[in-house]
C-alpha cells in the first residue's frame, strides 16, 4: 500500500487577494446582487436626497435644507397627519392582535364546532383589498348612506346614526378586521407546532387549564404574536386606501394620504412627499429590523419533525360562544362587506337603503365593458392593465425569486450575503414609500408614465414574498439532491432543469399565485406611479370613488373581489393549507 | 507514491476561510479495494471525499484516477463532477422524491443517452443486486431508510463508475439495520469489484468493512493500515483512543530491546513501574510516550503475578457473563480491566494488575 503517512508539509497559503475573488460563484452572484441592489437601493437613496431638497416659493427651483422635515414635524396639517397615523397604527395593531390571537387559539386549540370549515374564511380578508373593505364599510356604516344605520332606523326606529366610520375609529375598525389574519397566520402555526407535552407537564404540576394557557401556552407563542403585531403596525402605517376613503374626506388625514396629495395633483411637491415618506420608512424599517433580528430568532417553536396532535381544549357549552364569535368575525370581515357592495352596485343611485324595484346591472356595463363606447375608460383600462401587470409581474418576480434564492442557499459567494440582505429591505418599506422613491428616481426617464414603471415598483417591493416561498423549500430540500445529480453525470444546467426546478415546483406556483393576488389588488404603489392610460384595477376603483358614484365603485370592487376569490380557491388547491403558515 | 494505485491523492490542501480543513494529505488505493477514511467530525474526511468527487475544489494538490488526472491545481485542471464518472452515495441518500425508484436509478443512464432497452436491463440488474426488484415502481417517499439506502447505491453504481464514494451512508439508520447494511454493502462491493472510498466516524463500521483504513484528525492522516493493524498496533495516542477502548497513560521510554521491543516507565503517586512493551515506529530511549493497552489484554487477580507489580483497589466491578468489567484505581489512574469472571472481584478489594507484554504498546503522544 503506497500511502505516506508522514505527508511532507505543503506550504500553501490560504487563498487571499483579488485573484481568488474571481470565481464563477462570486462573479455571477455579485452581478445578480448588483442588479437587485440597483433596483432596491437607488430609489431609497433618491428618496433621501430629494427629502433634503426644498422647493422655493415659486415652485421652480430647489435648494438644500431641512425645511421639508420642519414642515413634517411642525407644519399644522402634516403634524396632525403624523399623529393620526400613529393613532391608527396603534389602534389597528391592538384590535388585529386581539382578533388574530383569539381566533387562532379557537381554531388551533379548542373543540370549537366547524373550525375546519371556518379556517379558510378567517384567511379570506388577507387576500382581499382593504380599500374595497373600506368602501363596503362606508356604505354599511356611514351616517347618511350607511345600510346598517338606515336599517336600524327603519326597523328599530333609531333616529340618530348608530354607527359612524367616517373618522379614525372607522379606519381602525376596517384595518383591524382586515389585518387580523396576519396575526392569525403567525400565531396559528406556532400553536399547531407546539409540543403538547409542554402543556401536559404544566398540568401534571397542578396548574389548571386557565393557568396553563396563561402561563405556558401564551408565553410560548409570544414571539409569534409580537411578529404578527409588528407586521400589522407597519402595514397599517403604510396603508393608503382605507384612510383615504373613510377619514381623509372628513378631515382626518394621515401621512399616506398626505404623501399622495403631494405626489400627484396640482400642488405636487415631490420633495415634501419624499420627506414624509422618509419619516414613515424610517419607522417601518426600524420595526421590521426589530422583528427580524430580535423577535424572530427567539421564536420558541419546538419543531421536531414529528407531526404533533396538539391538545384540544374542551370548551363545553362555551364552544358555541366561540363559534358565534368566529362567525361574527367572518360576517363583518367577509360576508357583510361583499353582500353590501353587491347590493349597492345594483342601484343607479345609492341612498342607504335597498330599493328592490330598481335593481340593475347597468353599473357593471359602465365599468367592465371596455369595448363599449360609453364605458368609463379609467375603470376599464384597469382591468386589462392589472391582468397584464399581475401576470407579467408575478412571472418576472418569481424568476428573480428563484435566482436569488438559489444564489443565497446554493452558492457561497460574497453576493449571496448581499442578496440575503437586499431581499429583506423592501419588506421594511411600505409600498407608497418605495413608490415615492421609484417616482423621484425615474420621473425624468422614458419609463415614467408607462406600465414599466409600475412593473418595476411591483417587482421591487414584492419579489421578497416569492423569494421567501422558494427559500423555505430550498432549505428543506437537501443540497445533496443536486449534488447526486452532478455525480450521476448531469451538468449544472441539466440538474437545474430536471432536479432543482421540479422539486421547487409547488413553491414556485404558490408564490406566483400569491404575487398575482397581491398585484391584482395593489393600490398604494399604483396610485403614486399611474398616469392616464396606465390605471390599474384599484386605481379604477379609486377613480370611480372620487369622480363617479358609490354604485359604480361597488361594481368594480365586486368584480375585483370575485377575481381575487377565484385566485384564493386556486391557491388553496395548489398550495394546501400549510403553505401560508410561514 | 506508487503507480500501482488506481486512485492517487497527492498533497491535497483545502481551506475554509483561514481554516486548513485538509492539510496536505496524500494516499492511494489499488483497484478493487475498499478504503475507509475514519475520523471524528471536522477531521477533513468528508472534505477530502468532496474533493475527489469534484464537488469541492481543493486549494492545492492533485487527484488521479487511473491515468486520468482529474484534479491538478498546479496544472489548472479540475474536471467537473459530472465528467468524472464517479458514483456517490450521500448521507441523506438524496433519492429524488419526484421520481420513482426506477426513474431514480435510470437517471444516470438517461444522461448518458443510452438506448431504452439497455437502460431497462441495467436498471433491473442493479435493483437485483441491491435487492429492490419488488420496489421498482414505488415512489421514493414510500421507501424505508434502508430501502432508500439501497436505491441510492443502485443509482450510484448502475453506470459502472470508476469509483464509488460513500459519505457516511449508514449514519441515519438505526443500530440493527446499520449492522446488517455494513455486511450487505461490503458483499455488494465485493461482488461488483468496484474501487470504493468510504467516509465514516464509526470505528466499528470501518473495522468491519474496510481493506484499508486511514485514520484522520484535524486535516492530517494519523495512521494508515488494515483493520487488524489499526486496532492492534495504533501508532499514537489519538488512534489508540479513537479506535476501541484503551488504557492510556503518559510515560517515558527507558529501554530499547531491539526488534521493536522496549521498556516504558509509568508513574503514579511516587510509584514508578517499568513495563516491557512494543515500541511504535520512531520511538527511542528517552522519548516521551504513551502506554496503550486494551482492557482485554489486562488481567487482575488477588494473588501477585510474575512481572512488574501494579497494586490497586477495585472501584467498580460489573458482571458481563463471560467476563468482569472492572475499574482498578492505581494512584490517580483507573485501569480498565476485563477480568476472568471466575475471579469474582469485589469493590474495595486490593488486586494486582498484569499487562500482557505482547499487547502492551508504547505509542507516540
Amino acid at each position: 500500500m503506497a500511502t505516506d503517512t508522514a505527508a511532507p508539509q505543503i506550504d500553501v497559503a490560504p487563498p487571499r487577494g483579488w485573484r481568488t475573488w474571481f470565481t464563477q460563484e462570486n462573479i455571477i452572484t455579485t452581478i445578480v446582487g448588483l442588479i437587485v441592489a440597483v433596483a432596491v437601493i437607488v430609489p431609497l437613496i433618491a428618496l433621501v436626497i430629494n427629502s433634503f431638497l426644498v422647493l422655493d416659493d415659486l415652485g421652480f427651483d430647489t435648494e438644500w435644507g431641512l425645511q421639508n422635515y420642519r414642515e413634517v414635524f411642525q407644519g399644522r396639517v402634516i403634524r396632525k397627519a403624523l399623529i393620526n397615523t400613529a393613532i391608527i397604527s396603534t389602534g389597528c395593531t391592538i384590535l388585529a392582535t386581539l382578533l388574530g390571537v383569539s381566533l387562532a387559539w379557537i381554531n388551533a386549540r379548542t373543540n370549537c364546532p366547524f373550525r375546519e370549515k371556518l379556517e379558510p374564511f378567517n384567511l379570506i380578508p388577507f387576500f382581499l383589498s382593504p380599500f374595497v373593505g373600506a368602501i363596503a364599510w362606508h356604505n354599511l356604516a356611514s351616517p347618511k348612506v350607511g345600510l346598517l344605520n338606515n336599517m336600524a332606523k327603519s326597523i328599530f326606529g333609531i333616529s340618530f346614526p348608530l354607527f359612524n366610520v367616517n373618522n379614525l375609529w372607522g379606519v381602525i375598525w376596517v384595518t383591524g378586521i382586515f389585518f387580523a389574519p396576519l396575526v392569525y397566520l403567525f400565531v396559528v402555526g406556532s400553536l399547531r407546532r407546539m409540543d403538547p407535552s409542554l402543556e401536559d407537564s404544566a398540568r401534571t404540576t397542578g396548574a389548571g387549564l386557565f393557568r396553563t394557557t396563561m402561563t405556558i401556552t401564551l408565553p410560548l407563542v409570544t414571539p409569534a404574536i409580537l411578529s404578527g403585531a409588528i407586521i400589522v403596525f407597519v402595514t397599517t402605517a403604510g396603508e393608503f386606501g382605507v384612510p383615504f376613503k373613510l377619514s381623509a374626506p372628513f378631515g382626518w388625514e394621515t401621512l399616506t394620504t398626505q404623501i399622495f396629495t403631494k405626489a400627484v395633483g396640482d400642488d405636487a411637491n415631490h420633495y415634501l412627499g419624499a420627506a414624509m415618506s422618509m419619516v414613515v420608512g424610517v419607522v417601518t424599517a426600524f420595526f421590521i429590523w426589530v422583528q427580524h433580528r430580535i423577535i424572530a430568532p427567539r421564536s420558541y417553536t419546538t419543531v421536531t419533525g414529528k407531526g404533533f396532535r396538539p391538545n384540544l381544549i374542551d370548551l363545553g357549552g362555551w364552544k358555541w360562544l366561540a363559534f358565534t364569535y368566529n362567525m361574527l368575525y367572518v360576517c363583518v370581515a367577509v360576508f357583510l362587506p361583499i353582500i353590501c357592495l353587491f347590493f349597492v352596485s345594483l342601484h343607479k343611485i345609492w341612498s342607504g337603503r335597498i330599493i328592490w324595484s330598481e335593481l340593475t346591472f347597468w353599473n357593471y356595463q359602465k365599468v367592465l365593458f371596455f369595448w363599449w363606447p360609453e364605458s368609463i375608460q379609467a375603470a376599464t383600462n384597469g382591468i386589462i392593465n392589472s391582468f397584464i401587470l399581475a401576470f407579467g409581474g408575478a412571472s418576472i418576480a418569481m424568476v428573480v425569486a428563484i435566482i436569488v434564492s438559489y444564489m443565497i442557499h446554493r452558492t457561497k459567494g460574497f453576493g449571496a450575503r448581499l442578496l440575503d440582505f437586499l431581499s429583506v429591505i423592501p419588506i421594511g418599506f411600505p409600498g407608497i414609500v418605495l413608490a415615492m422613491g421609484v417616482l423621484v428616481t425615474y420621473i425624468r426617464t422614458p419609463i415614467y408614465a408607462t406600465l414599466w414603471i409600475l412593473l418595476l415598483g411591483y417587482i421591487t417591493r414584492f419579489f421578497p414574498y416569492g423569494q421567501r416561498n422558494i427559500s423555505s423549500i430550498m432549505m428543506a430540500v437537501s443540497e445533496e439532491l443536486d449534488q447526486s445529480s452532478r455525480m450521476a453525470g448531469a451538468s449544472w444546467l441539466t440538474t437545474l432543469r430536471r432536479i432543482t426546478i421540479p422539486l421547487l415546483k409547488p413553491g414556485i406556483f404558490a408564490g406566483w399565485i400569491l404575487l398575482f393576488v397581491i398585484f391584482l389588488r395593489e393600490l398604494s404603489i399604483s396610485i403614486i406611479l399611474y398616469s392616464a392610460g396606465t390605471e390599474t384595477l384599484s386605481v379604477g376603483v379609486y377613480y370611480l370613488s372620487n369622480f363617479e358614484n358609490e354604485p359604480m365603485t361597488s361594481a368594480l370592487s365586486i368584480a375585483q373581489t370575485v377575481a381575487l376569490l377565484i385566485c384564493i380557491v386556486i391557491f388553496r388547491k395548489v398550495a394546501g393549507k400549510e403553505a401560508l403558515t410561514a | 507514491m506508487s503507480d500501482n494505485n488506481y486512485l492517487q491523492v497527492n498533497h491535497l490542501v483545502k481551506y475554509f476561510g483561514d481554516d486548513r480543513a485538509v492539510d496536505g494529505i496524500s494516499f492511494g488505493i489499488p483497484e478493487g479495494k475498499f478504503l475507509t477514511l475514519l475520523g471524528p467530525s471536522g477531521c477533513g474526511k468528508t472534505t477530502t471525499l468532496m474533493c475527489i468527487a469534484g464537488l469541492h475544489k481543493p486549494d492545492a494538490g492533485e487527484i488521479r484516477i487511473g491515468s486520468d488526472p482529474v484534479t491538478s491545481i498546479e496544472k489548472r485542471i479540475n474536471t467537473a463532477p459530472e465528467k468524472r464518472n464517479i458514483g456517490m452515495v450521500f448521507q441523506s441518500y438524496a433519492i429524488w422524491p419526484h421520481m420513482d425508484v426506477t426513474q431514480n436509478v435510470a437517471y444516470p443512464l438517461e444522461i448518458r443517452n443510452m438506448a431504452q432497452s439497455e437502460i431497462d436491463d441495467r436498471v433491473a440488474e442493479a435493483l437485483k443486486i441491491v435487492g429492490l426488484t419488488d420496489m421498482a415502481d414505488k415512489n421514493a417517499t414510500q421507501l424505508s431508510g434502508g430501502q432508500q439506502q439501497r436505491a441510492a447505491l443502485a443509482r450510484a453504481m448502475v453506470f459502472r463508475p470508476r469509483l464509488l464514494l460513500f459519505d457516511e451512508p449508514l449514519s441515519n439508520l438505526d443500530l440493527k439495520l446499520r449492522e446488517q447494511m455494513r455486511v450487505e454493502l461490503k458483499r455488494i462491493q465485493h461482488e461488483i469489484g468496484i474501487t470504493s472510498i468510504y467516509v465514516t466516524h464509526d470505528q466499528a463500521e470501518a473495522l468491519v468493512m474496510s481493506d484499508e483504513i486511514i485514520v484522520m484528525s484535524k486535516g492530517h492522516i494519523e495512521q494508515t493500515g488494515g483493520p487488524h493493524n489499526i486496532y492492534a498496533r495504533p501508532v499514537n495516542q489519538f488512534v489508540s483512543n479513537f479506535i476501541g477502548v484503551a488504557n492510556l497513560t503518559e510515560g517515558r521510554i527507558v529501554g530499547n530491546g531491539g526488534g521493536g521491543t522496549g521498556t516504558i516507565e509509568i508513574s503514579q503517586g511516587g510509584e514508578n513501574v517499568q513495563l516491557p512493551c512494543l515500541l511504535a515506529d520512531g520511538l527511542s530511549e528517552g522519548d516521551e510516550a504513551y502506554l496503550s493497552v486494551r482492557p482485554e489484554n489486562v488481567d487482575a487477580s488477588r494473588e501477585p503475578m510474575d512481572g512488574p507489580r501494579i497494586e490497586g483497589e477495585v472501584i467498580q466491578s460489573v458482571f458481563l457473563g463471560n467476563c468482569l468489567d472492572c475499574r482498578v484505581k492505581w494512584g490517580e489512574f483507573e485501569w480498565k480491566v476485563l477480568a476472568h469472571s471466575r475471579e469474582r472481584l469485589r469493590v474495595g478489594e486490593k488486586v494486582y494488575v498484569r499487562l500482557d507484554p505482547d499487547h502492551t504498546l508504547a505509542v507516540k503522544p
